[in-house]
């Protein structure tokens, strides 16, 4: 779908009038970047796949009440993704860890095998340090590092202004620097 | 020494973030995935399915009222031969 054709706002008018075509729309466009979150917050694909579909649904029942205050539509379904994944955790917090077996970490070209492989060893290490953060320093580093957002567009989805984004991805930092000094793995910039 | 664990060199905020953008990869769903999903999205709302079983049952009752109609036809069309046949 090319972007000049889409007039989100059009499409979101539609969609809130029951035109299930827009929301199909709507959905294509959103899928992945809600597939990302909520794969990253739960770790798997089988929970991620449900979570996905919950998000989508919802918001289809309830577009009627989504109004434009400055909140972007993608900001909207964000915050029902990050209702259904904390409602997720709080209903599995019993487990005392969530399988990370099938989060992809994919070898960068030209890499000698042996280095790979400290790689993704040191990318698993780190991915469990992430899920051990706090819930919004974990949505934080997904909208940043998966999802490319500035740290404005963050602030709209979390409900905080940019600077206090800039100041909470610091002390997020600065948290997992002194967890991955515990982990032995290397900060050097090689 | 404690100013020294509440900040970040510019060397160690490049490398964290270089370990982070090699982690936090954008992932792509698969696409039976995504098929599956489109096809739950697509799945029927409650009111719908209400709606649907309405009309079944409305379906039902028409159907009834037809064998139901057949079956007085074919019982005055019996009893009218029925009568004929006698009066000849």
């Amino acid at each position: 779908m090319l972007d000049k054709e889409f007039n989100e706002e059009d499409v979101l008018t539609r969609a809130a009038q029951g035109d299930r075509d827009a929301f199909g729309l709507l959905y294509e466009r959103y899928l992945d970047r809600i597939f990302n979150y909520v794969y990253y917050r739960t770790g798997n694909l089988h929970d991620a796949e449900d979570l996905t579909a919950r998000v989508f649904q919802r918001a289809m029942n309830h577009i009627k009440n989504y109004t434009d205050r400055g909140v972007p539509f993608s900001a909207w379904l964000y915050r029902i993704a990050h209702n259904l994944v904390a409602n997720w955790h709080r209903d599995r917090s019993r487990r005392q860890e969530i399988p990370i077996n099938d989060v992809p970490v994919l070898p960068s070209k030209g890499d000698h095998p042996e280095r790979n492989l400290v790689r993704s060893q040191e990318e698993s290490t780190l991915l469990k340090l992430i899920r051990r953060l706090p819930p919004e320093r974990q949505n934080l580093l997904i909208l940043k590092f998966v999802e490319n957002m500035s740290n404005a567009e963050i602030g709209k989805i979390m409900g905080r202004s940019e600077g206090a984004v800039k100041s909470l991805y610091h002390r997020t930092l600065l948290s997992l620097r002194d967890h991955i000094g515990d982990q032995h793995i290397s900060l050097d910039n090689d | 020494m404690n100013k020294l664990r509440t900040t970040l060199s510019d060397d160690q905020i490049s490398a964290l973030e270089a370990h982070l953008a090699g982690t936090l990869k954008p992932v792509t769903p698969p696409m039976e995935i995504v098929q599956r999903l489109r096809n739950r999205i697509h799945f029927p709302e409650r009111q719908v399915i209400v709606l649907r079983l309405r009309d079944w049952q409305r379906m039902f009752l028409v159907f009834g009222g037809v064998m139901s109609g057949m079956l007085v036809m074919i019982t005055v069309a019996r009893a009218f031969f029925y009568l004929m046949r006698r009066h000849m």
